[in-house]
C-alpha cells in the first residue's frame, strides 16, 4: 500500500500556479525525494501533503487519512520539519524538547533522542544560539518524537556546509533503516541521488520526470562520457571494434566517446591496452540527475536560482 | 504534562526573560510611583478631593501596566510568531494552534496581575497606599480595562503583516495612551484642548474609571467610561476573530 498518495495536485495562489497538477506516491518504508530549483513548487507540495495548505483540486491521502480533514489523527503519526522555521526567543532546547513530546500520546523521550543526534551537550542551550546543523538536528528530533511512521523533511540541508549535510544525510538513512517513510525536498541533485530511492523532478509546478534515479537517467536516453588524452588517431578503430559506442569525438589530442552502456568503459580500455596506445587522464562519467535536468528543461538548476 | 498547562508554562517563562516585558510590567512603574511619591508624599491633598497623591496614582500606573501587556508584549508576540513561523509549526503538530494564543493572553493577564501587585505592595509598605473603595467595583473595572486593552493588542496582533508593522501600530496606540491617558501624568494637569483630545483614548476612560472606583466612587457614576470601554472590546474583540491570520 502507499504510504502517501497524491493525485492531480493542484494550487494556486492569485494568478501563480504554484503546483499545476502534480501526482505520484510514495512505498512503505522508502525515501522519496521532491527535486527542483527554488520556486518549483515543492515546498508547496509538502505542505499540502502535511496538511498545512488548502488544496484547489486533486486528492491527498497520507497513511490512508485525508490531511485537510483528520489533521489531528495524521499527526499523532507523522513527523514534520518545515522550511525556514525559527523557535521562541530564549527558549531552551529541553524546554521545546518537552513542550512537543505534550503534543503526543505516546512520545519517545527526548533525552534518547538528543543522545543519537549528539544535542546532549546542548541540553540547556538556548535554541537561538544553536549553530545551522545545531538547528536542523533538533528539527529532525522535533519531528521525530511522535515517533513518526512518516517523516517529511522540507530542505533540511539548504544552508548546511557539507560536513553538516554528510551528517544529516546518515541521519535520513538511519529513519529508513528504522522502518519510517521520509519524504523529503531538496535542490541537491547529488543528494537525491545519494539518499533517495525514487523520486520526482518538479519544475513549474509540474512533475517532468518520476521513478528510480537510475530509470529517470535512463528515459532521458542520457550516455555515458568516456574521456582519455591520446596522440594517435584512434577514433574509427573505436567505432569499429566497439559496437556499443555511440559517437567518437575527438578535440586534438583529447577524446570523448558515448555509449549508452555503461559497461563500455572496460572495453575502451582494454582496447588501449591491447593496441599498446599510449593514454592518460582516462576517465568516465555517467549521466546524473543534473543532466537529466538540463535535458528536459535546457536549463541548469543553478541558473534558475539566479 | 498536560499539552495546555505545559504550553503556558514554557511561555510564562520566555516572558520573564524577555527585559522588556519585565522591565515595563514591573520596574517601570513601581520606579514612577517610587519617584513620585518621594517628591509629593502621599499626604491628602485639598485639590485632589482629600486623597493623596499616591492613593490616585496607583490607579492611574495598574493601568499602565495593563496598557504594556496587552498592547505591547502581547501583540509584539504574537507577530513575531507568526512572521518567524512559529505558529506553524504549531499547526505541523496534533494541538490547536490557537492555545499558543490563549497561552500568549494568559500569561500577559498572570504579568498583569504581578505588575499590579508590585505597585500594591510597593505603594502599601512604603507609602501607606489606602484603598477607599470596594473589592468587587474594582475588580470589574480591573476586568474591563484588561479585556478592552488586550482586545485592541489581538486586533494589532491581527492585522500586522510583520513584526516591524506590529511594533509601529503598537507604538502609535500605546504611546499617546501611556502620555495622554492619565496613565502617567494626571489628566487633571494637562491643557483643556489636551484633555479633549484625551477623551477619544480608550485608556482614558480606563483611568478614569478606576481613579473613580478606587476612591469610593460608585460604578453607575461612570456609566460612559464603562460604555466606551465594552464597545471597544465588543470591536476589537470581532475584528481580531475576523482579521486573525496564522501565518
Amino acid at each position: 500500500m502507499h504510504v502517501v498518495n497524491v493525485q492531480g495536485l493542484r494550487k494556486t495562489y492569485g494568478t501563480v500556479k504554484a503546483v499545476d497538477g502534480v501526482s505520484f506516491s510514495v512505498d512503505s518504508q522508502e525515501v522519496f525525494g521532491l527535486l527542483g530549483p527554488n520556486g518549483a513548487g515543492k515546498t508547496t507540495t509538502i505542505e499540502c501533503i502535511a496538511g498545512l495548505r488548502t488544496i484547489d483540486e486533486g486528492s491527498i491521502t497520507v497513511l490512508g487519512i485525508d490531511p485537510s480533514r483528520q489533521r489531528k489523527a495524521l499527526y499523532q503519526r507523522i513527523g514534520v520539519q518545515l522550511q525556514e522555521t525559527s523557535f521562541q526567543d530564549k527558549i531552551r532546547v529541553y524546554e521545546l524538547c518537552g513542550l512537543f513530546s505534550s503534543f503526543y500520546r505516546d512520545p519517545i523521550p527526548y533525552e534518547s533522542l538528543l543522545a543519537r543526534f549528539s544535542m546532549m551537550e546542548k541540553n540547556n542551550a538556548y535554541v537561538q544560539n544553536l549553530s545551522g546543523g545545531q538547528k536542523q538536528r533538533l528539527s529532525i528530533i522535533l519531528a521525530l518524537i511522535s515517533n513518526p511512521e512518516v517523516i517529511f523533511l522540507d530542505e533540511l540541508t539548504t544552508g548546511l556546509d557539507p560536513q553538516s549535510r554528510r551528517a544529516m544525510w546518515a541521519y535520513i538513512q538511519q529513519l529508513k533503516q528504522e522502518g519510517r517513510t521520509v519524504l523529503l525536498t531538496t535542490h541537491y541533485m547529488e543528494e537525491a541521488e545519494y539518499l533517495c530511492d525514487r523520486i520526482g523532478i518538479i519544475d513549474r509546478g509540474t512533475m517532468i520526470a518520476y521513478g528510480t534515479v537510475e530509470e529517470v537517467i535512463q528515459s532521458c536516453g542520457l550516455q555515458t562520457k568516456i574521456t582519455f588524452e591520446a596522440s594517435e588517431d584512434i577514433a574509427d578503430v573505436l567505432i569499429d571494434r566497439i559496437p556499443e559506442i555511440a559517437e567518437v569525438q575527438r578535440a586534438e589530442n583529447r577524446y570523448s566517446v558515448m555509449s549508452h552502456n555503461d559497461g563500455v568503459l572496460g572495453k575502451v580500455a582494454y582496447l588501449l591496452e591491447d593496441r599498446k596506445i599510449r593514454y592518460q587522464k582516462l576517465d568516465v562519467r555517467r549521466p546524473n540527475l543534473d543532466d537529466v535536468f538540463l535535458q528536459l528543461t535546457g536549463r541548469t538548476i543553478e541558473e534558475h536560482d539566479k | 504534562m498536560n499539552a495546555w498547562v505545559m504550553i503556558s508554562v514554557v511561555e510564562f517563562k520566555l516572558l520573564f526573560r524577555n527585559f522588556y516585558s519585565v522591565f515595563f510590567a514591573f520596574a517601570f512603574p513601581v520606579g514612577m510611583l517610587l519617584l513620585f511619591g518621594s517628591i509629593y508624599g502621599n499626604e491628602p491633598v485639598e485639590s485632589f478631593g482629600g486623597f493623596g497623591t499616591i492613593d490616585l496614582t496607583a490607579p492611574a500606573y495598574m493601568c499602565m501596566v495593563i496598557a504594556v501587556t496587552g498592547l505591547m508584549s502581547l501583540p509584539l508576540t504574537v507577530a513575531q510568531y507568526r512572521e518567524r513561523k512559529i505558529l506553524k509549526r504549531f499547526m505541523a503538530s496534533p494541538i490547536n494552534p490557537s492555545r499558543i494564543l490563549t497561552a500568549q493572553v494568559i500569561v500577559n493577564l498572570i504579568m498583569t496581575v504581578m505588575g499590579m501587585a508590585a505597585l500594591l505592595i510597593v505603594g502599601a509598605l512604603v507609602f501607606r497606599l489606602q484603598v477607599y473603595g470596594s473589592f468587587w467595583p474594582i475588580l470589574f473595572s480591573l476586568f474591563l480595562i484588561t479585556i478592552s486593552m488586550f482586545s485592541i493588542g489581538l486586533v494589532i496582533a491581527g492585522v500586522s503583516s510583520n513584526g516591524r508593522m506590529a511594533t509601529v501600530l503598537s507604538y502609535l496606540i500605546y504611546f499617546p495612551m501611556l502620555f495622554l491617558s492619565g496613565a502617567t501624568i494626571p489628566i487633571e494637569i494637562m491643557p483643556d484642548h489636551v484633555s479633549h483630545f484625551a477623551k477619544v483614548l480608550p485608556l482614558t476612560h480606563g483611568v478614569e474609571l478606576l481613579k473613580r472606583v478606587w476612591t469610593g466612587g460608585a460604578l453607575a457614576d461612570s456609566f460612559q467610561n464603562i460604555l466606551v470601554l465594552s464597545g471597544v472590546f465588543l470591536v476589537c474583540a470581532l475584528l481580531s476573530v475576523k482579521a486573525f491570520r496564522w501565518e
